[in-house]
Formats: structure tokens, sequence, C-alpha cells
């Protein structure tokens, strides 16, 4: 029960979009851009890590039967309360991230970690966790980020990667090219679990 | 079933600290969040009024709600320069406000899309700036147009819908237009 081993899980093994496949929602919907796709990721990890904090802290209190409830409660109370702060004292910061805040309230992932590890583990495991699976989440989206954004938009970043005469497959900046990126890059990870397991 | 009287007292603990911090941290930001709306509504106004900034913008007022904004170039109100008004437009998943600033002939100098709540990546994009420029390019395109008589291509228009937000980009161009003959009806009205 490593510290470093519980947060490099997220990053592979265990990662929240590609194996787990937790939180395909807000993927879909984040990935467009490189640059959404990492302000997502960073929201995310903050709230990831602050929820299994909280979740870990109180797990000794909270009775099994009704933990969901609280976990949930517990989860919307601080996404709000941070989307608040941001409105009020960091407005530069929020307008850049604003729209993803909200959006992470139904992001499977974080009820997912609190079920699955934080109420079963102390706080420092838990926050190793939690920080693992957001940059897990944060390197998943922008791989699927950048063949959206490239297939679709031409840009990187908001860079031009090819001249005027390229023309971008619209789709890919839609929700079927989200769901054909992430079908393929799934695959793919599949058959590399597969041959790296042949090979033992 | 004698958990059930455990369960719900949990519970109502838990839901009292939720709705008590979230009614406080509400109480402390509220006054901040207005300030900073007030802020934003400031600079677009001095941004969709040029000019304005050496001289005074007047809201003009109908039962006590703000109805529009005239802007002048001297304090003294001699040198008029336009008019600006907000639009709320039903968009795809958000009402967008936008404020616009036009001239006496119903010109466009500006617009500033303030809010919206449109889909990341897609209708976002109305707010979208690129590397190294400092305003959203989408919305660069009114300046100059007749405020009454804009529509998006797909309709016949001048104004380039953004890829894959049609609903986004008519939404806003149409609320333009449609309160823009609606004001100069009034002023046209108050003018007899």
């Amino acid at each position: 029960m490593s510290i470093v081993k519980e947060f490099t899980k997220g990053i592979y093994e265990s990662n929240p979009i590609f194996r787990i496949m937790l939180g395909l929602c807000p993927t879909l919907a984040v990935s467009s851009s490189v640059n959404n796709a990492i302000g997502m990721g960073a929201a995310v990890i903050f709230v990831l890590v602050s929820s299994n904090f909280i979740v870990s802290l109180i797990r000794k209190f909270v009775p099994s039967k009704i933990r969901i409830p609280i976990f949930i409660s517990v989860i919307a109370t601080f996404v709000t309360i941070v989307d608040l702060v941001m409105a009020a004292f960091f407005p530069a910061l929020h307008k850049a991230l604003g729209i993803f805040i909200p959006l992470i309230v139904v992001n499977c992932i974080i009820l997912g970690r609190a079920e699955a590890f934080a109420s079963k583990n102390n706080i420092i495991l838990s926050i190793a966790d939690g920080f693992g699976m957001g940059v897990g989440f944060l390197l998943a989206l922008v791989i699927i980020a950048t063949f959206r954004e490239i297939l679709g938009n031409g840009t990187w970043l908001g860079i031009p990667i090819f001249g005027n005469s390229f023309k971008p497959v619209l789709l890919m900046i839609l929700p079927p090219g989200a769901f054909f990126t992430i079908g393929f890059l799934i695959g793919f990870f599949n058959w590399i679990e597969h041959r790296r397991l042949a090979h033992r | 079933m004698k958990d059930i009287p455990r369960f719900a007292a949990t519970l109502t603990i838990v839901a009292l600290i939720a709705a008590g911090s979230l009614a406080w941290v509400n109480e402390i930001t509220k006054p901040k969040i207005l300030i900073q709306q007030q802020k934003e509504l400031k600079e677009a106004l001095a941004y969709v009024l040029p000019g304005s900034k050496t001289g005074v913008i007047v809201p003009v007022k109908e039962n006590r709600k703000i109805i529009y904004y005239m802007g002048y170039k001297d304090k003294k109100k001699k040198q008029f320069i336009g008019y600006a008004f907000l639009v709320l437009s039903k968009g795809y998943s958000s009402t967008i406000r936008t404020l616009v600033g036009m001239d006496s002939t119903g010109t466009i100098f500006a617009i500033r899309v303030l809010s919206q709540q449109e889909t990341p990546g897609l209708g976002s994009r109305c707010q979208e700036i690129r590397n190294g420029e400092t305003t959203p390019w989408w919305q660069k395109q009114f300046s100059g147009e007749k405020a009454t008589n804009i529509c998006v291509d797909k309709d016949g228009g001048q104004i380039q819908a953004i890829t894959g937000a049609t609903i986004t980009s008519r939404a806003i161009t149409n609320g333009i237009s449609a309160k823009a003959k609606w004001l100069l009806k009034k002023i046209g009205r108050s003018q007899k």
C-alpha cells in the first residue's frame, strides 16, 4: 500500500477513462479542444483530491447504507463552494474554467473514487489516489482532444498545424467524433495490454 | 429497521451542514460577484460605445428598469455617440446576454457577449479569443453592420455562423436584430 503506487495506478493501469471507463459524459463534451481538456483536467484534479480528502476524513461516521447520498451531498456542496469562491475572488480564473466546474458534479469519477477508495482508506492514500486518478483523467482528455482538435479544427491548443488548404473533418468536433476517438483509443490500449500479458 | 431514526438523523445533519455552509459562502460571495458583474457591464459599455470613456453613459429607465443606454463623448451630453442595449437570446442550452452598441442610424459599433452557457467547443466559441488577440473573433464581424438587417449565412445573410453552432449563432444574431428594431421604433416614437 505505498503512496506512489496509489498515485501511479490512476495514470495507466487503472486510467479512469481508458480502463475503468468512468466520467465518459463530460469527456465527450470537453475533449473537443486541448485548451478545454487542460482546463477540465485541472479542475477535476482539484475536486478529486479535495473530495477524497473529505470523504476519507468522515468515513468512520458515515453509516454504510446511506453512504451514497452523503457522498453526493459532500461532492455537490464542495463543487458549488469552489464555483462561488472562484467567481468572487478569482474572476479571471473563473472565466477561464467557469463552465467546467458545474460539469464536475456529474463526473462519475468523483463519486466512483469516493465509494471505491476514499471511504475505505486513510487520508494520505486517498489523496494520492485522487491525485493519480485526476492526472490520469487529464492525460486521457489531452490525448483525445489532440486527435479531435487536429483533425476537426486543424489546430492544437489554438495554434494552426496545417495550412489554409486543410479542410477540417467537422465530425471530429461533434459527439460521434468523440465516440470514434475514445473507442479506438480504448481498443488500442486493450491491445497493448493483451500483448504485454501474452509476452509474460 | 431500527436504523431508520439513526439514518434520518445522520442525513439531516449532513443536509444541515451542507445547506448551512452553502448559504454562508453564498452570502459572503454575493456582493463580490455583483461587483464583478457591474464592472464587466461598465467595461462592455465603454467598449460598445467608442469614445464614451471621456464622456458619460446614461441609462434610460422605464418602470424602474434600465431599457437602454445613451452614450456621449463629453460630460455635458452635447456630443451624442449612440445607444447601447442588452439582448437576451434563447440559445441552444442557455440564455445568452449580449450588449450591443449602435449609432442613431442603426449601424453597429460593436457587440460583446456578456454571458452564455452554450456547448463547450461549439456554441461557446462565440466568446473564444484567438492566440495573440484581445477580443472574440466571431463577434468582430458585427461591427459596421446594420443592426436591423443581420442574418446568419444559412438564412441568407452576411453573418458567418460558427461551424457546428448554427443555433447559438442564429440566436444571438436574430436577438440583436429584433431588439434593435424595437429600440429604433421606441426612439422614433418618443421623438415625435
